[in-house]
């Protein structure tokens, strides 16, 4: 199984590099639903990459569609707003803030 | 709910065996739930570890390709990117932490040598093969990344089904066979002391006789 980077150009080039190949360029917000959508469907892809600040852009039952996925495993990066989403699911369900 | 129950013996000692069964299921359901945050806990502290890498590792890749777009320029980079052939393959693989299925992800083809990339000794520069190698680096981090969070993910998810049952044990299910069972004596003693009068009753009359 492979693994896919999702957003724009700038961000996708460095993966590459390191090379991965199922990258989905979106420039506008609109793309990047689209794109999101399509790696979300492709069967081989294991792992999604997204930039932390897109995750905030997408509408909100996809982004909680893409917190609870397990395959593909999505991961959000890059500064605060990547672990954010790990420590509200935390708080829910064991009941304390557990994260730092 | 209790009101259903019918105040025979056969009945009290059905609700009796009810009662323990369900004390035993909650006990061990109670012993699953703390496993389970136990188990929690333990990746909990290495997915703190894997996210701070994936923050360091981003940092870090994001900064060199910024210098090697300096550097080499934009056109050479996306050159060289598109030259890379060697693509990273994961495979998945299943663990079972206390009866809870977590993933288990191997990867390939990650880390590579400057030849193995592809993108040929004239169409690189030292500043490239350093950003692939810190990209590369950085790919491993989120691979080990994912898996960590699913495994948290999935342990959240049981952890919390776990709490609800055992809840619903303690609080509705348990209570209600007691409530049962409380009222099924209470009305058998009831019964009791009406037989008793009743005889005392026909006793003092035919005694009267």
């Amino acid at each position: 199984m492979e693994i896919a980077v999702v957003g724009n150009s700038e961000f996708i080039l460095g993966f590459r590099l390191a090379g991965i190949q199922k990258t989905y360029a979106a420039d506008s917000d609109e793309s990047l639903v689209e794109q999101v959508n399509r790696a979300m469907g492709d069967k081989d892809v294991g792992i999604i990459v997204l930039k932390g600040e897109d995750m905030q852009k997408l509408p909100f039952r996809l982004r909680t569609a893409l917190s609870e996925s397990v395959k593909p495993t999505v991961i959000a990066i890059g500064g605060e707003t990547g672990g954010l989403s790990m420590r509200e699911r935390i708080k829910r369900s064991v009941g304390v803030d557990l994260w730092k | 709910m209790a009101l259903n129950v019918k105040p025979t013996r056969s009945e009290l000692i059905d609700m009796k065996k009810k009662i323990k069964l369900s004390e035993r299921g909650y006990n061990i359901l109670k012993m699953k739930r703390d496993g389970l945050i136990l188990e929690f806990f333990k990746v909990l502290e290495d997915a703190k570890k894997s996210r701070g890498a994936l923050v360091e590792g981003y940092d870090r890749a994001t900064k060199m390709i910024a210098v090697a777009n300096t550097v080499e320029g934009s056109i050479r980079v996306k050159g060289a990117a598109m030259a890379v052939k060697e693509n990273p393959q994961i495979t998945l693989k299943e663990k079972n932490i206390m009866g809870v299925v977590v993933p288990d992800i191997e990867a390939s083809s990650v880390r590579k040598t400057v030849t193995q990339r592809g993108y040929g000794v004239l169409g690189s520069s030292p500043v490239i093969d350093d950003t692939a190698d810190a990209f590369e680096e950085l790919v491993e981090a989120i691979i080990e990344a994912a898996e960590i969070e699913t495994t948290m993910k999935r342990l959240l998810d049981e952890i919390e089904s776990t709490k609800r049952r055992v809840n619903a044990l303690e609080f509705k299910v348990i209570p209600e066979l007691k409530q049962a069972r409380d009222f099924i004596k209470m009305r058998l003693d009831e019964m009791e002391r009406d037989e008793l009068v009743r005889l005392k009753k026909i006793r003092a009359k035919s005694q009267a006789k």
